[in-house]
């Protein structure tokens, strides 16, 4: 028998090259082959279902795992959200990376020089501890903050009450803030996977400023089965999707309410609104008085009735309460005497769209979004022909006026009564998943319940009811770091002197990362629990290295999939040798344990999970089996059946969506239970409750030939983990993408350099320049969340040490009240 | 039977999802070099990824074809490159490569690439997918795409998922006009 050249370099393992090589990573090609061929693998060789956490949006994968190691992903055929992309499909890099943190450290030089020592567990928790005590003593609990990302998210509400503090903030300003907003307003929803379009049955997809490809590839999977699917996007630079056969329209930065306002208005002139929808189903018949609040029974009846909105009955000629009326009129106008005698004037919320939405003609709007009469008129006839569904967005953290965007994109799809409906914007079956902490009272006294039947009571509550920092800026927001940062820099509205940073990134993630910085030099103690060496590490008193998704055990409900799902992650994997990580939720406990004991006791901790294998085999047993247990209450499941099926599949749907239930029988979280094209939720804020359109307000607009919208965008490979792996040194894009034409009027060439200078911040930086269509004129493009890493901890020869983070331009515009961030700016740019 | 490979570009999302796993699962024994593939400056696996700029820019996935005719294979001076006779796929029968890097040059397409430790001309399908294309089962590219743009089966089975596919859609095969008969169908609509 001939010996292979392959086989024989590496039975050998000669080459100086392989021997950094664990003798392992030798046979997984040899056992991988065995089970192609269909040889039944060795019990050491599986496929394990779990999901991926790779990003936040945690598709259904399978790993190969091969003797302890990941060897091999692919999707689960048949889940909800079945994977996978080109971060899960790097997750072989990290699982052993020599990046990855592995020892708990603690700072010995300066903030920011990333000088550090290893120290053991104990150590480093008990000195955490003791400096939490000291920082509650002097400023109460609430002067402890943590921010996160989408991992450990479900835990967050434990670690409020557990630190007894209410300022738990995630990245979500940063996100989805401004679109949840206005999801909320408009349509009674919440953050983006609560409403969705219905992918594999839609006819015709707009995506405005939202690409497919950014996350959660079960959307892919369902938009891309859908062989008559027509789609357009419209967006500064082209998104991935534009490589296929899509739509893509060019629009300028911070535009799109002007151009949404504009499809609107083509609809409504040409009458091609669905009037039945619009009377039954939403407030546009509401009648709205001259100071803006609708007209209700109790204007005009002694004692009525506040929440009896008033429209116009075609069929009666006279003034109904919506809910009893038979032809509510759309487009009445007139006078209308109040219990008072006074007349006023009343018109419909419709006209009021109406007039709002003829402010932007197409000509009109032509000259605000660069994008052609034409083009607009011909898609608005298209979305309303077609029937179309317009997504509801995703990350809207952009430039400021993006909470109107959403508004009106809602308020499009309303406007055609595609709701709820096969291929429309449908409502999310909910998995009704148990939270992991609830309020409860018992005999006349409070209790925080967890999921495990764990009760703290209301005296140990600490500062868990005390306002949140960002809540006492921006009333509706549901999350801004950037609050954050004002307390800790100005103690504004009071002093945050310790911070948690568990699983993100603020410095990649947020706005104005010279503040960020600010910040961090004037903590008191700064944890960070992270996998990889992330720039804000340079700044901690104490790293804690945390495991990866693959080796934890969790329950989650299934994210964006319209039928009610739960999943499982499995414990694919152990932690490498030699790498002593910890689940941040014992890291939590064990830190307040040591700090205030009485707490982790009443929420369920005992000193014996101390104890790492303690932990995994009977707290996460009691919290898991709490989960199984309440889900198997609510939707009254055989639990052997189900535990079985959600072990052998990965998941189980608990609910196929069904269409046709909200607003047709069921009445929305909004004030008037209805679909609300005029916000009474925005009017009672003292918010526009129509969208309209405003120039971004988070950047000075760029005007010399020099100057330029930076805008950024995520894709396919956006992850502050992923981005730091060996294949996207070849597969990620590290260059600022900028057009053709404004190449050729500046005197540059692709590849060339350039410095920018953020037009606000002054901030500057050297990046490479990538002359492609892909971007509109007089716009640069990057990537965010991904290059221009500084930690001095990475390799000095990183590959992500090129390019640049965006945030290094933005200010920290955030929007009143909504609460959510601008990450966009404008800069100069000098050829070097 | 002849193997082939499809690949949709209206549907693909330049996810690289492709990309990483050829890389990741054929050629684990590289995947942590600081260069794995020195001669393309690339991963060391079999897909590679190129932006043509002629106006509207396009996505090209460029791996091996299979040509029907493979210059690569007439270039071969030992026979080591060679058309599969089970199943049509271009092969490399490392016990006759000479390394002469001769079908490196060959291949118009440039999918062939020098392992840096073996110094094989290594192209697609890499060993570990060869041994699951062996098995019956579709490769690594193929089971991995989230956004049902790729398949691979027997074009000679009018019932085979890409002949149906090939059948109902408009496609093209990468540069016709070489004459090298690619079993490898880009979809174009
Ligand atoms: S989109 Fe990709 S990274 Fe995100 S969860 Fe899905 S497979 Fe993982
Ligand atoms: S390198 Fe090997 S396979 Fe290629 S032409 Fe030379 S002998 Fe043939
Ligand atoms: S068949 Fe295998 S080797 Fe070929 S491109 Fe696909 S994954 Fe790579
Ligand atoms: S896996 Fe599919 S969608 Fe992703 S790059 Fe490859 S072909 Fe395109």
């Amino acid at each position: 028998m001939k010996l292979k050249r392959r086989d024989f370099i590496k039975a050998a393992g000669l080459t100086a090259l392989t021997i950094s090589l664990p003798a392992s990573k030798v046979i997984v090609d040899s056992i991988r082959r065995e089970e192609a061929k269909g040889a039944s693998l060795a019990p050491e060789v599986r496929w394990v279902k779990t999901y991926c956490g790779m990003c936040g949006a945690l598709c259904g994968i399978e790993v190969l795992v091969n003797y302890g190691r990941p060897a091999g992903v692919r999707p689960i055929l048949g889940h909800p959200q079945p994977g996978l992309c080109g971060r899960s499909s790097s997750l072989k890099w990290l699982w052993d990376s020599p990046l990855r943190l592995k020892k708990p450290m603690k700072r010995v030089g300066e903030r920011g020089e990333a000088r550090f020592v290893e120290v053991d567990w104990d150590t480093a928790l008990n000195e955490i501890a003791s400096k939490l005590r000291s920082i509650v003593e002097k400023y109460g609990y609430k002067a402890i903050a943590i921010t996160h990302h989408d991992v450990w998210s479900y835990y967050m509400p434990l670690f409020s009450y557990l630190l007894g503090t209410p300022n738990v903030i995630s990245h979500v300003s940063m996100c989805h803030a401004n679109g949840t907003v206005a999801r909320g307003h408009v349509l009674g929803a919440g953050g983006p996977p609560t409403i969705d379009p219905d992918y594999e049955n839609a006819s015709y997809l707009l995506l405005i400023g939202r690409t497919l490809s950014t996350a959660s590839m079960g959307v892919v999977n369902r938009a891309t089965s859908n062989e008559k699917l027509r789609i357009v996007v419209v967006d500064p630079r082209m998104p991935e999707v534009g490589f296929g056969n899509v739509e893509w329209v060019p629009i300028i930065p911070g535009t799109d309410a002007a151009f949404v306002l504009s499809l609107i208005h083509v609809i409504i002139e040409e009458g091609l609104y669905d009037a039945e929808f619009l009377k039954r189903y939403t407030n546009a018949p509401f009648l709205i008085k001259p100071d803006e609040s609708p007209l209700t029974e109790a204007d005009i009846i002694e004692g009525g009735d506040t929440r009896k909105y008033l429209v116009w009955d075609l069929k009666v000629n006279g003034l109904v309460d919506h809910k009893a009326a038979a032809d509510p009129d759309l487009l009445y106008t007139g006078k209308v005497k109040l219990k008072d005698d006074r007349e006023i004037d009343v018109k419909t919320a419709f006209i009021l769209l109406k007039e709002r939405a003829s402010k932007y003609k197409p000509e009109e709007a032509e000259k605000i979004t660069g994008v052609d009469a034409r083009t607009i008129r011909r898609i608005a006839r298209e979305f309303a022909l077609y029937r179309g569904v317009a997504d509801d967005t995703w990350y809207t953290a952009k430039n400021g006026n993006d909470y109107d965007n959403v508004r009106a994109i809602l308020i499009l799809n309303t406007l055609i009564g595609n709701i709820d409906k096969p291929g429309g914007l449908c409502y999310a079956e909910s998995a009704r998943f148990p939270s992991i902490i609830t309020v409860r009272t018992i005999e006349g006294k409070r209790y925080a319940e967890t999921v495990y039947d764990a009760r703290m009571p209301e005296e140990l509550f600490g500062d868990v009811g005390a306002p949140r920092v960002d809540r006492v800026k921006y009333r509706l927001t549901p999350s801004t770091f950037d609050a954050i940062l004002d307390a800790i820099i100005k103690e504004d509205p009071y002093p945050i002197k310790a911070l948690f940073v568990i699983g993100t990134s603020p410095i990649m993630r947020d706005m104005n990362t010279s503040k960020v910085i600010e910040a961090y030099k004037k903590l008191d103690l700064l944890v960070i629990i992270n996998i990889l060496p992330q720039e804000d590490v340079d700044y901690a008193d104490y790293v804690l290295p945390d495991t990866i998704f693959l080796e934890r055990d969790e329950i989650r409900s299934t994210k964006w999939t319209l039928h009610a799902s739960v999943q499982v992650e499995n414990r694919v994997i152990i932690p490498p040798e030699g790498y002593d990580v910890r689940d941040a939720l014992w890291v939590m406990f064990e830190i307040v344990r040591r700090a205030f004991p009485e707490r982790a006791v009443a929420l369920g901790w005992s000193s014996e999970y101390a104890n790492y294998k303690k932990y995994e085999e009977e707290f996460l047993h009691k919290l898991n089996e709490g989960i199984i247990s309440k889900l198997v209450a609510t939707w009254k499941l055989d639990k052997e059946a189900f535990t079985r099926e959600l072990n052998e599949k990965g998941y189980y749907i608990l609910k196929r969506k069904e269409y046709y239930v909200r607003p047709y029988k069921t009445a929305l979280g909004t004030p008037s239970g209805k679909i609300e094209i005029y916000s009474l939720t925005a009017l009672a804020n003292k918010l526009d409750p129509l969208p309209d359109y405003s120039p971004p307000p988070a950047y000075t607009l760029p005007k010399a030939p020099n100057e330029f919208y930076l805008v950024n965008g995520k894709g396919p490979l956006t992850s502050v983990h992923a981005s730091l792996m060996e294949p996207m040194k070849y597969v990620g894009d590290r260059s600022i993408w900028m057009n053709p034409r404004d190449a050729e009027r500046l005197g540059i060439r692709d590849g060339d350099l350039i410095e920018l200078e953020g037009i606000d911040t002054r901030a500057k930086a050297v990046a490479r320049v990538k002359v492609t269509n892909r971007v509109r004129e007089g716009v640069l493009f990057v990537y965010s969340q991904m290059w221009g890493r500084r930690s001095k901890l990475l390799p000095q020869n990183h590959f992500a040490r090129e390019g640049i983070n965006p945030h290094w331009f933005s200010k920290d515009y955030v929007v009143p009240i909504v609460g959510g961030g601008a990450s966009n700016s404008s800069v100069r740019v000098r050829k070097l | 039977m002849r193997l082939a490979y499809l690949w949709d570009s209206t549907k693909c999302i330049a996810c690289m999802a492709c990309v990483v796993s050829c890389a990741g699962s054929n050629y684990s024994e590289i995947m942590r070099f600081e260069e794995p593939n020195p001669m393309m400056k690339w991963l060391g696996g079999n897909i590679r990824v190129v932006i043509r700029e002629v106006g509207r820019p396009e996505l090209r996935l460029v791996s091996c074809f299979h040509c029907d005719k493979p210059p690569c294979v007439l270039v071969c001076p030992t026979r080591a490159s060679h058309i599969d006779r089970d199943t049509g796929l271009v092969l490399l029968d490392e016990t006759k490569c000479i390394g002469c890097k001769a079908c490196i040059v060959a291949c118009p397409y440039g999918a062939r690439w020098l392992h840096p430790t073996t110094l094989l001309p290594e192209k697609c399908p890499g060993p570990v997918c060869i041994d699951i294309i062996r098995g019956g089962r579709k490769p690594i590219c193929v089971s991995v795409c989230p956004a049902n743009a790729r398949d691979f089966g027997d074009i000679d089975d009018p019932n085979s998922s890409i002949s149906i596919k090939i059948s109902k859609s408009k496609s093209e095969r990468p540069l016709e006009l070489l004459g090298t008969e690619p079993k490898y169908f880009i979809v174009k609509g």
